[in-house]
């Protein structure tokens, strides 16, 4: 095995007792002792490390380095920002693959081409026939930089460990970054070929390989070689050159959209030109949108496709064996083997992965288009005829940080049907509500922070009359802008919206307000669709834009899901056709308090992508936002924008001792006006434009597209506790809002005070919010949320900025507003401070001694007494009885 | 390597071991390590004709499938129907865990002692 290349590593995989193989001319290590089942199984619980340096490394720079890209990869190079990786196939004009390959930009100016070990000398000559064109070059750097993947759900921190804390990329799937790891250089990308939803792959210099990965074995990672790396992307789904791509069995190339990651990894963008293999991809690319969409008229371009196979009866199938239906082959499977799983107990967030080890046979094949997901098929095992069936996926990746097997056929387990007759459920609904109003009122401390108590008052409201009525009302410009109704008996409903809005305005701070909208997800919604609207309004003819770019807060980093393209932006945004990606730019955040906004990284980033609109306002909100800083500098640069505040969380906080978002310079402020707000659940908009702004016009149209564009039944019981609530509140405010504020600094500081980890910058005593964030550990929020709700404390667990997603969150979100109104000071969240650390850190029950302490304090403060309300809601009362 | 001296070996890596007439038939240490993890295996029946130098059944490891080459003709008298279920047993002990029970043998291929079966195991690592 002489003439075998070998990797930095080499000696360390010998040392180990790995077995080594000839894979694609390298002498690489397939199992070590534990064997490849052991391998596998210690990536999807704890970490594996792979040597992958004899892969090709192909350094791409120079000033056409992109064009060159461009021409040469299916992806478009130019969406691949700064900081990102990108998957992408090397096609050949054919339309087929002569590789696939992953992209990295670590820097601006060099692009970092990972491809095929068996592939690296026919690539470079593929690239070379096209590089010449360009002012372009590339060199193999695979000698001077090994690379090892870190795979698996403890592989953040044991990286994190040498980074000495530091997160080592963002926690987002292909995002890059240069950290140090004790000293030394390292190219991280969060990136691999397992389907771990934590993986990395971390590049050092050659002099650096041995060291990190004798580094990674101390802290608890363990070798796994190629045996482990194949059964472990193929549970994953993933194609692997050779198999699910290149030449199918019978040598015929496979086109690059019969394998599914083809969807990401090929673009048509304009400015990718006429690239290699463009226009057969192009064809194939029309055929799978017949065939998704169950067209099976023409395939030709297109005539089978790799899907994920699993055996319903016992046995193993294996690459090459033939696939049928009836006495038709359907294709040939190209991957397959039986791959182990630990078996999980339990449903949903509470499921416990067992160490019980299971298998299952499962594979991947390449068969006739026309078959789907569900289809059953026979897979020719060795002469005999086995069972199979066509699989959506074997493996699940998004609830971090395990990756979950998908058995193909598990059902949950159904609900038991709800026994006896209608009139004996409705009874027995009845009482249930009862028990829970009545524990969440009397027995239970919520700290939900986007939650309220509202007052006896705004609750009898809401339940009066109007509560089942209608109000459609517009202003009307041949009336001078009178509001018209369409309905009769809306008098009453008519005085109330007025005053209202009245009411609102006062508490805004701003000149106008819609009060119709129901909730503030509606509100940002009306508001985006109105700057839409707005944006066309000139030219009616053709199919309006949308808006695009938008600065806002990243959902990872606290932003509201209302003011994502997930939530109310999503019919609204824009896609940037430059990079084919949603026209979204968020705000930087301070490297040193990840929940704070980076004002002058912000300022570069308005710069250079001049945002039409930007919305701060957060869910996970810990520090006031920029606004005033933002609008000084918009204003100074002569940058046209609209600022918008969408404060959900913070609209009860508005004021001097937190913000006054209009004299900061906010154009719209959209809020609900539930959580620290005193009302029902509804919304609000606010704006501040003069009748002879321009704006003014944008103002109209958000009325427009409140009524008739979002809402027609405006739920008028609660707009009439909603102006109960709006009463308070303009009556309370200054010591509501200072209480809540000094209740939150003063938890903040009694948690940590008792050993809990508290997020957020001390300096300021963590929050200048309602909320208190604490943490947990990684992946542990959703069992102490659920702990803490056993013993009668509510919160809800949350992703810090660090965390991939609510599966692996590792924090407690609470806010103090909703204890604050029920009379909780500083010597109560006190004694709450040491009920939850009891409970946190120490396991104990507590839930008798917080029911105890909640009973002292069922009264409403901040709101008018029922004394003060006398008779008038006595009568009330008594017609609701 | 571990290769018991009560018991023969064949050349294709299986082991021998007569009670009465019976003969139970297994692999050898150095043949499940040889191929890794065993995840599944393919018996015959009992009753089933087997024949010596052909394949009376196949065991398949992550990595591949490799036949079970009986080292006599005869009647299959009884499957270790544990490893159908289990194959990995075959991993953990290889010469507690038997195969197949064969009975009215009329035909043994010529099989090694365990000394022998060591040294031809050292040329073919």
């Amino acid at each position: 095995m002489s003439e075998l290349k070998r990797t930095q590593l080499y000696d360390i995989h010998v040392a180990a007792g790995a077995t080594m193989v000839d894979f694609g001319g390298w002498e690489m290590p397939v199992q070590y002792p534990t064997g490849i089942v052991a391998e596998h199984l210690y990536t999807r619980s704890k970490c594996s490390l792979f040597d992958v340096s004899h892969m090709g490394r192909l350094l791409v720079e120079g000033s056409e380095r992109v064009a060159f890209l461009q021409h040469v990869v299916s992806a478009n190079v130019e969406g691949l920002l700064p900081g990102r990786a990108m998957y992408c196939i090397l096609p050949d004009e054919d339309g087929s693959a002569v590789d696939d390959a992953y992209l990295y930009r670590f820097e601006e100016d060099r692009l970092l081409l990972v491809v095929n070990a068996a592939n690296i000398d026919k690539d470079l000559e593929h690239l070379a026939k096209y590089v010449g064109e360009y002012d372009c070059r590339i060199t193999n750097i695979s000698a001077d930089w090994a690379c090892i993947a870190v795979q698996g759900p403890a592989s953040k921190d044991m990286l994190m460990t040498l980074s000495s804390g530091v997160p080592v990329t963002e926690p987002m799937k292909n995002y890059v970054n240069t950290v140090l790891l004790e000293g030394r250089e390292a190219k991280i990308a969060k990136t691999g070929y397992t389907g771990e939803p934590l993986g990395y792959e971390v590049f050092v210099k050659t002099e650096d390989g041995a060291w990190l990965w004798n580094r990674l074995c101390e802290l608890g990672a363990r070798p796994a070689g190629l045996g482990a790396r194949d059964t472990l992307r193929l549970e994953a789904g993933l194609p692997l050159y050779g198999h699910e791509m290149g030449r199918d069995p019978e040598g015929v190339p496979m086109p690059v959209y019969s394998a599914p990651v083809a969807r990401f990894a090929v673009s048509f963008a304009p400015q990718k030109g006429e690239y290699i293999g463009r226009a057969a991809l192009a064809k194939q690319y029309e055929a799978y949108q017949r065939i998704m969409n169950r067209d099976d008229s023409d395939n030709s371009a297109l005539p089978r496709r790799i899907q994920c196979i699993a055996l319903l009866d016992r046995g193993v199938m294996r690459a090459g064996m033939p696939l049928y239906k009836g006495d038709r082959q359907v294709g040939w499977v190209t991957s397959g083997t039986m791959v182990p799983f630990y078996k999980a107990e339990g449903e949903g967030l509470e499921s416990v992965i067992t160490e019980e080890v299971m298998k299952r046979a499962i594979g991947m094949a390449y068969v006739d288009s026309d078959i789907r997901p569900d289809d059953e098929v026979e897979v020719d095992i060795r002469g005999k005829r086995i069972r199979a069936v066509i699989a959506e996926r074997h493996l699940d990746t998004m609830a971090p940080p395990f990756a979950r097997p998908i058995i193909y056929g598990y059902t949950l387990a159904e609900h038991a049907p709800e026994e006896g007759s209608r009139l004996e459920k409705a009874v027995r609904l009845i009482g249930k509500a009862a028990d829970n109003h009545e524990w969440r009122q009397r027995r239970c401390i919520n700290l939900i922070p986007s939650e309220n108590t509202p007052s006896r008052a705004v609750r009898l409201l809401s339940s009066s009359d109007p509560s089942g009525r209608y109000a459609e009302h517009k202003t009307v410009k041949s009336f001078y802008d009178k509001d018209i109704f369409y309905y009769q008996g809306t008098k009453f409903i008519d005085w109330v919206e007025q005053q209202l809005v009245e009411e609102m305005k006062y508490y805004l701070g701003s000149k106008e307000a819609e009060t119709r909208v129901t909730s503030g997800q509606m509100a940002n919604t009306a508001v985006f669709s109105a700057l839409m609207d707005f944006k066309n309004r000139l030219n009616r003819k053709v199919t309006p834009k949308r808006l695009g770019y938008v600065l806002n807060n990243h959902i990872i980093k606290g932003g509201h899901l209302s003011a994502q393209p997930m939530g109310a932006l999503h019919d609204y945004i824009a896609v940037d056709p430059v990079t084919e990606q949603n026209a979204i730019v968020n705000f930087p955040v301070c490297p040193d308090n990840i929940y704070k906004i980076d004002v002058e990284e912000t300022k570069k980033v308005i710069a250079e992508y001049k945002p039409e609109l930007i919305i701060f306002g957060k869910s996970m909100v810990l520090c006031k936002e920029p606004v005033a800083a933002i609008r000084k500098f918009v204003d100074e640069q002569g940058i046209k924008t609209t600022i918008m505040y969408d404060m959900a969380h913070v609209l009860g906080l508005i004021g001097p001792h937190f913000q006054e978002p209009f004299k900061e310079g906010a154009e719209i402020v959209t809020g609900s006006t539930h959580k620290t707000f005193f009302g029902p659940q509804r919304g609000v908009i606010g704006t501040n434009w003069d009748e002879d702004d321009l704006k003014y016009e944008l103002w109209e149209t958000i009325q427009r597209r409140v009524f008739p564009g979002s809402v027609s039944n405006h739920h008028l019981g609660t707009q009439l506790g909603q102006l109960m609530a709006a009463y308070e509140m303009n009556t309370f405010k200054d010591e509501y809002q200072k209480a809540v504020i000094a209740n939150a600094k003063h938890f903040a500081k009694a948690l940590a005070a008792r050993g809990l980890t508290v997020e957020g910058d001390p300096a300021m005593d963590y929050t200048e919010t309602h909320q208190v964030i604490v943490s947990v550990g990684y992946g542990k929020g959703a069992e102490v949320a659920e702990r803490l709700e056993r013993n009668n404390i509510i919160v809800n667990y949350q992703a810090t900025p660090d965390e991939e997603g609510f599966t692996a969150s590792g924090a407690l979100r609470m806010g103090v507003s909703e204890m604050t109104r029920f009379g909780f000071g500083s010597a109560e969240f006190d004694k709450l401070a040491d009920l939850i650390a009891d409970c946190i850190l120490n396991g104990k029950e507590v839930g008798e001694d917080a029911a105890a302490l909640r009973d002292g304090y069922t009264a409403m403060r901040y709101c008018f007494s029922d004394e003060e309300l006398g008779e008038a809601l006595d009568r009330l009362a008594g017609m609701l009885r | 390597m571990n290769y018991p001296a009560s018991l023969q070996y064949s050349r294709d890596h299986e082991w021998l071991s007569q009670e009465g007439d019976i003969a139970v038939i297994g692999i050898t240490d150095f043949a499940q390590h040889e191929l890794g993890d065993v995840v599944f295996i393919n018996l015959p029946e009992v009753g089933d004709q087997v024949t010596a130098g052909e394949a009376f059944g196949d065991v398949e490891s992550v990595k591949a499938v490799s036949d079970l080459l009986s080292p006599v003709t005869g009647i299959v008298a009884e499957i270790n129907e544990e490893l159908l279920d289990s194959p990995e047993l075959l991993n953990d002990d290889p010469y507690a865990n038997w195969i197949i029970k064969v009975e009215q043998v009329t035909d043994t291929e010529e099989l090694m002692s365990a000394a022998a079966y060591a040294d031809l195991c050292e040329t073919e690592a």
